[in-house]
């Protein structure tokens, strides 16, 4: 299909040889000094300072998520902790958006550039939220702190944690950054050791709950300053040097390690596509994404130049946004559980990625939303590359957070603002061997937790009435997608909802011949009403909601892996014995025939059903993968967002982008 | 068990792990400790119990006292072999327990696994119901459905029935009732609901509690009842009490309907043996060491109390089943004697977490390993003898030992033997620091402050090591650390822990109603306790989980005396404050606080054993027992240097040996470092000062 599977060039045509610039001269003499620093590395301590670094990153964030103060912090955990060396390459970043990957080191990077070595002092904490810098949006404060030993700089200690409110405008599609909030140039929030009483005030002053901002501030320079700490107390007991040999060696062993994990992909190139519903002001214009990956040799290029243009609604996000999308795609695909997360692992990995892309958008492009389209970027990359590596990859997911945000204002009086509260996971895609997950948080997320109802009945104005999982939602296939979920939630004071929803018609493709997923969707229900209220678009900005008057979050689920007919039956049996799916389903996608007399799975009629369609679904040149978006995505207008079922007889794979 | 009838003098504590049965006897007539270990009878864990109190040299007739811990709770959950069970819970959530909490640990694993629930979506049945957040009825309990939902369950053939209903911690009156009407329709069934085992909110960890109550419950009900038929048998007429998670002991009948309480019984006792051992010496703060084949735990007593935790994950972060119940705070790390050391792909040394477990072992087991372990490197460095391991009732081959290190390890690195296997053990040292810091630097402590009472059969050769690496000055080994946990039953008291969820700002809050509830709270406890034992022996403590206004993680506060002697809203502000400063090194002083959950501890002390004292050596007399001899590596510099050896039993009180030396024992061996200076308690416990190095 719209694949071009370029045959692999063997591994033996070797990357063209570079031109010697001076840029690459003096990478080349880094990389020499890094080797002579890793040759030397004891290679005892070399593992000591492993489990080390990541303790350190794994207790910053700890400490940040029990001290914080808003609810995405403590319970979505949408911060991200790290540890980064004096030229702002990672040592260990402990998990908290794995999209975030990059932001820190380049935040650190745009910090080095802004003060130069001499300007940063011990004691300094310095702070920005720079979206251009962060590649995110302005609610991500970053706060770092340089590492010291005898006065030479070190490393330093990182923290992005996401505010609830960074002020800005409530209830509007932002079109540019200054309609989002404060903007805090690269700064220093403590200069030597003290602190800049003249920025705190300015904070304060423009943020609607200033008193959870000073909170989570707190929290997060508490953390960077523990982060430091014991990074001192390691290079107190193992010397500066040796800890620095040993991050070294690290690095090494884990670009070694993400090296032979590329080099046992066929070399090729390999491109894919899919789409975005819309930038929420263009509504129904379909945003393309499309990706190449070039593979050769142990090295990977991944190509982002033809991914749309940067967009006038605020799903934007900058360069190290999309830089972080390759990168997070490159680490599942290469070493995914491989600790710590550390700059070594992406030495194989080339990005191009000119600017003016929706992923790498300049100023004054609108940000607020930026963790949306990265999700997809992600996927389709894994979509690339699926022909090339099928057992590696896993079929499109719900790609979306799934949240609400309310505002309004508590019995006494204070003003609240709920965002994240809504978190409800989703489906995600299936791959070789195995199911997708039910009911779990998207990748831009990590170790993100959903509130306890009990906790949000507690402290807001809200009543949950359902959170169930969605039967049918998942996409059928050998292996089937996981199922997203539903959750209805309903007022008992008034409040405003906002909510962004995308991939409502661009749903979770499957994998070779797995089906599509059902998409997202968001609704109400308003008091003594009889029907749900869609939101075709998917984009709630501004509801008020009554009491008495309910919302409705409907997760997508994950992309089929493989024909449904070669899910054995018994699988199919249990899924609809347990509710995960209808009987329609199970006649419609996976060719069950039920005895009318009993109503129990007639096995033999089956078997002879499951052969007739395959040579149906033969005769439609079953693609290798499913990929007919670019084509087929304007056909997709007038698609229903509810309509998720398949009807009967159908079953090869529904087209979708 | 007031009575001291002297025929029925001893008391028996039985710890029934995975592999092996440890018995501690001790004979409150004669004042000696008997200790027995016996493999673990799976099919018929009673018999292992019977046995091993023989091999100890006691009988049940003659316990007045019998106390319990076994892993067969965990087992259970862990290896999916409980009740066929069902889940009552309020309409529209029947799915809460398995969506969970979305979370996704391993980010980059595409490949991921989500938890697992003990009971099955066809299994989960939702009722008509509901109360709010201030726990008052929204939508009365349809019971008529329940009745029709009992017979549909007793048709199903379903064994035991799980039931949560939102916001039962603030009340619980429809879960109460639900529960009796299934008591009454579906005789036989084993009932658990929700706020029996949790008073706080949170509903899928206080659903997954439920569950796992309910799912391992009619396996634990008759696994007591047949030991106390047995004991019956044997006639046994003393008390029976099972240790719980929180290390105190509950008596049996409640250990049958609240099984999930016995959860971590062993590690938990294992702290309160740790505890009792700081009490002797005279020591406030120590850090319980427990190292064993396949894991390395640590858990905290800090001012002479153990520090509790309110929750558990059975099976590891990532993909366990939550355990929302008042636990000793222990953190466990996949490294022990049995953790494999590899060269992993990108060229760096690992240890662990694979093990090779009791099977095939360590090479040197010469029970079909191959790959080197933590044990195969102290064989190697002589710190364990090939002939001494077990008593010498199992020998170790070094040879086969030494090639697999050297083929799999040295030379692959170009490091020598002695480099790789010294390279192992410290870096199995910090990956176990790591956990004790887990238990100390992130709740605010300086492990440097910290003594370190190590046990478990490879926490003795492993603690001086991991001592160093954390600054800690001294390290405490206890008689027969291999059966310590054991031997903190024998220590235990009776306890009973209360949580109740009742949020309120501090501003607000009305005193007499906050007493109240602690008042209601320790006469639920005392009614409890006061069965089995006198209640003038009884004691309550208070605290109370707070935070900041807008936090989420509450940090728990303990209340003294004093403060009830004078309650106020500043001074209860002023220790919020200072906790939060220790434990997170800020706090905010300005800002409004709240309350969160209040805690109760009741405690019901029971005569404790006396620990016999060595006899110390005569006056002027060196002691008689000449160490043995051998060649230990202790560091790079020395190398390989003639050790003296000792044997345990014959130590006496006040005896000094400066390391290096080893001294050894029937389950264990200590390392005793260059630098580090052992001392002979009273009560034989080795205290070691570590050198500084």
């Amino acid at each position: 299909m719209a694949t071009r599977n370029r045959k692999p060039a063997k591994s033996a045509q070797r990357p063209a040889k570079r031109k010697q610039t001076a840029a690459a001269v003096k990478a080349g003499k880094a990389a020499k000094k890094r080797l002579a620093a890793a040759r030397r590395a004891d290679p005892v301590v070399t593992e000591i300072v492993r489990n080390a670094v990541v303790a350190i990153t794994e207790e910053m964030k700890t400490n940040l998520m029990r001290t914080a103060y808003s609810m995405i912090i403590y319970e979505a955990q949408d911060f991200t902790v790290g540890l980064f060396t004096a030229r702002g390459e990672i040592i260990s970043i402990g998990i908290g958006l794995p999209t975030f990957i990059r932001g820190m080191g380049d935040t650190v990077k745009a910090m080095l550039a802004h003060f130069g070595e001499k300007g940063i002092m011990p004691g300094d904490v310095l702070v920005t939220n720079d979206a251009y810098i962060t590649g995110s949006h302005l609610n991500h404060i970053t706060l770092v702190v340089p590492i010291f030993d005898g006065g030479k700089l070190i490393a330093f200690s990182t923290c992005m944690a996401h505010w609830a409110d960074i002020g800005g405008a409530l209830n509007v599609m932002t079109r540019d950054i200054f309609s989002e909030g404060l903007q805090v140039p690269i700064l220093k929030m403590h200069s030597a050791g003290k602190i800049n009483e003249d920025l705190v005030a300015i904070l304060r002053m423009n943020v609607r709950i200033p008193e959870r901002a000073i909170g989570d501030l707190h929290a997060q320079i508490a953390t960077v300053q523990t982060g430091a700490r014991r990074f001192h107390e390691l290079m107190k007991r193992y010397g500066c040097t040796q800890v620095m040999n040993g991050i070294a060696a690290i690095m090494d062993h884990s670009e070694a390690l993400a090296r032979k994990h590329v080099l046992s992909i066929p070399d090729g190139e390999y491109e894919a596509g899919s789409f975005m519903d819309d930038d929420g002001v263009d509504a129904g214009k379909r945003v393309p994404i499309k990706v190449k990956v070039i593979v050769s040799g142990d090295e990977m290029t991944i190509d982002l130049t033809d991914v749309s243009k940067q967009v006038k609604g605020f799903y934007n996000s900058g360069e190290a946004a999309g830089r972080g999308c390759c990168q997070v795609a490159f680490k599942c695909v290469t070493s995914g559980m491989e600790r710590p997360i550390n700059e070594g692992s992406f030495r194989p990995l080339k990005i191009i990625l000119p600017a003016g892309r929706v992923v790498s958008a300049t100023k004054p492009a609108p940000m607020r939303r930026w963790m949306t389209y990265p999700m997809t970027v992600i996927d389709t990359i894994f979509k690339a590359l699926a022909p090339a590596i099928p057992n590696r990859v896993i079929a499109g997911h719900h790609a979306e957070l799934m949240t609400t945000q309310l505002h309004g204002h508590l019995p006494d009086g204070k003003m609240f603002i709920l965002s994240g509260g809504g978190l409800t996971g989703g489906g995600w895609g299936a791959k070789c061997g195995a199911d997708g997950a039910n009911a779990t948080i998207c990748i831009n997320d990590g170790d993100t937790h959903n509130s306890p109802i009990e906790q949000i009945e507690a402290k807001y104005p809200v009543e949950a009435l359902r959170y169930s999982l969605r039967e049918d939602s998942g996409g059928a296939g050998q292996w089937q997608g996981g199922l997203g979920t539903e959750k209805m939630v309903r007022a008992t004071d008034e409040f405003v909802m906002n909510s962004y929803i995308e991939r409502v018609y661009c749903r979770p493709w499957g994998l070779f011949g797995g089906h599509p997923a059902a998409g997202n969707q968001v609704a109400v229900l308003m008091a003594g009403a009889e029907h749900e209220l869609h939101f075709p678009s998917g984009k709630v900005i501004g509801r008020m909601l009554k009491p008495g008057d309910a919302y409705i979050l409907k997760s997508g689920g994950g992309g089929g892996y493989g024909s449904p007919l070669d899910r054995p039956i018994d699988k199919v049996e249990e899924d609809l014995r347990e509710g995960y799916i209808s009987k329609q389903r199970a006649q419609a996608c996976y060719g069950l025939i039920f005895d009318v007399a009993s109503g129990e799975v007639d096995h033999e009629a089956t078997e002879t059903k499951r052969a007739q369609l395959r040579t149906i679904s033969d005769s439609v040149a079953r693609p290798e993968i499913e990929d007919a978006a670019i084509v087929e995505a304007d056909a997709h207008a007038g698609h229903s967002a509810t309509e998720h079922e398949l009807p009967e007889g159908v079953a090869f794979p529904l087209r979708c982008c | 068990m007031q009575s001291s009838d002297s025929s029925r003098s001893y008391r028996v504590a039985a710890d029934v792990g995975g592999t092996f049965t440890d018995i501690v006897a001790f004979d409150a007539a004669s004042g000696q400790t008997f200790f027995g270990k016996t493999l673990t009878t799976p099919g018929q864990l009673v018999d292992g119990i019977v046995t091993g109190v023989d091999k100890a040299g006691a009988s049940i007739e003659s316990a007045r006292l019998f106390l319990h811990g076994s892993t067969i709770a965990i087992n259970t959950v862990l290896e999916r072999s409980g009740a066929r069970t069902a889940l009552l819970t309020t309409r529209g959530f029947r799915d809460i327990y398995e969506i969970g909490r979305i979370n996704r640990p391993q980010a980059y694993n595409l490949f991921f696994k989500k938890h697992q629930p003990l009971i099955k979506r066809s299994l989960r049945f939702e009722v008509n119901e509901r109360m709010n957040a201030r726990g008052e009825v929204t939508e009365a309990l349809d019971e008529a459905q329940l009745v029709a939902l009992a017979a549909q369950l007793r048709e199903l053939g379903i064994e035991s029935v799980a039931i949560l209903f939102f916001h039962s911690y603030m009340n619980p009156a429809h879960e109460i009732r639900a529960r009796e009407l299934m008591e009454e329709h579906c005789p036989g069934v084993f009932v658990s609901a929700s706020h029996e085992l949790s008073k706080e909110y949170r509903e899928f960890e206080r659903t997954s509690t439920v569950a796992a109550n309910a799912y391992i419950g009619p396996r634990i009900k008759t696994y007591l009842g047949e030991i106390q038929d047995r004991f019956r048998k044997e006639r046994f007429d003393g008390s029976f009490f099972v240790v719980q998670s929180n290390g105190g002991l509950f008596d049996v009948a409640r250990a049958q309907r609240e099984c999930i309480r016995m959860l971590e019984s062993g590690p938990a006792a294992g702290v309160i043996g740790a505890q009792v051992v700081c009490d002797r010496l005279g020591l406030r703060n120590a850090i319980a060491f427990d190292m064993g084949g396949t894991t390395a735990k640590a858990g905290v007593v800090l001012n002479r109390e153990v520090m509790m935790a309110g929750s558990i994950m059975v099976g590891g972060y990532a993909e366990g089943l939550p355990i929302q119940i008042p636990l000793i705070d222990t953190q466990e790390v996949g490294t022990g004697g049995g953790s494999i050391a590899r060269i992993e792909e990108g060229g760096g040394l690992r240890v662990g977490p694979q093990s090779a477990g009791a099977s095939p072992g360590p090479v040197c087991y010469n029970l079909g390993g191959t790959e080197p372990t933590v044990t195969d490197a102290n064989l190697i460095l002589g710190r364990l003898s090939a002939d001494n391991f077990l008593g010498g009732e199992m020998k170790l081959n070094q040879a086969e030992a030494t090639q697999a290190l050297r083929n799999r390890i040295a030379e692959p690195m170009k490091i020598s033997l002695t480099q790789a296997a010294n390279g192992i053990i410290r870096i199995a040292a910090t990956t176990m620091s790591n956990v004790v810091t887990r238990v100390t630097t992130e709740r605010g402590l300086d492990a440097g402050n910290f003594a370190m009472v190590a046990y478990g059969g490879a926490g003795p050769l492993h603690a001086s090591i991991v001592a160093r690496e954390l600054s800690i000055p001294q390290v405490i080994i206890p008689p027969s650390p291999g059966h310590f946990s054991a031997y903190g039953m024998l220590m235990a008291d009776l306890r009973w822990d209360f949580v109740r969820t009742w949020f309120k700002p501090v501003n607000l809050l009305d005193f007499g109603e906050f007493i109240g509830i602690y008042a209601d709270l320790e006469a639920q406890g005392v009614r409890i306790l006061q069965r089995d034992i006198d209640s003038k022996r009884i004691v309550c403590s208070r605290a109370a989980d707070m935070r900041y206004v807008g936090q989420e993680h509450p940090v728990t506060v303990e209340l003294p005396a004093s403060f009830f002697a004078k309650p106020d809203r500043i001074a209860l502000k002023q220790l919020f404050d200072d906790e939060h400063m220790k434990r997170y090194a800020f706090n905010a002083p300005k800002e409004p606080a709240e309350i969160v959950s209040l805690h109760s501890s009741v405690v019901g002390a029971l005569d404790k054993p006396e620990a016999k004292r060595l006899t110390a050596p005569a006056r002027g007399r060196k002691p008689v027992a000449k160490p043995a001899r051998r060649k230990v590596y202790f560091t790079e510099d020395a190398g390989f240097v003639n050790t003296p050896v000792y044997a345990r039993q014959n130590l006496v009180a006040g005896q000094r040996i400066a390391g290096p030396a080893l001294v050894e024992e029937y389950a264990s061996t200590t390392v005793v470092f260059p630098g580090d200076k052992l001392e002979v308690s009273k009560h034989g416990d080795l205290v070691i000062t570590i050198g500084r190095s």
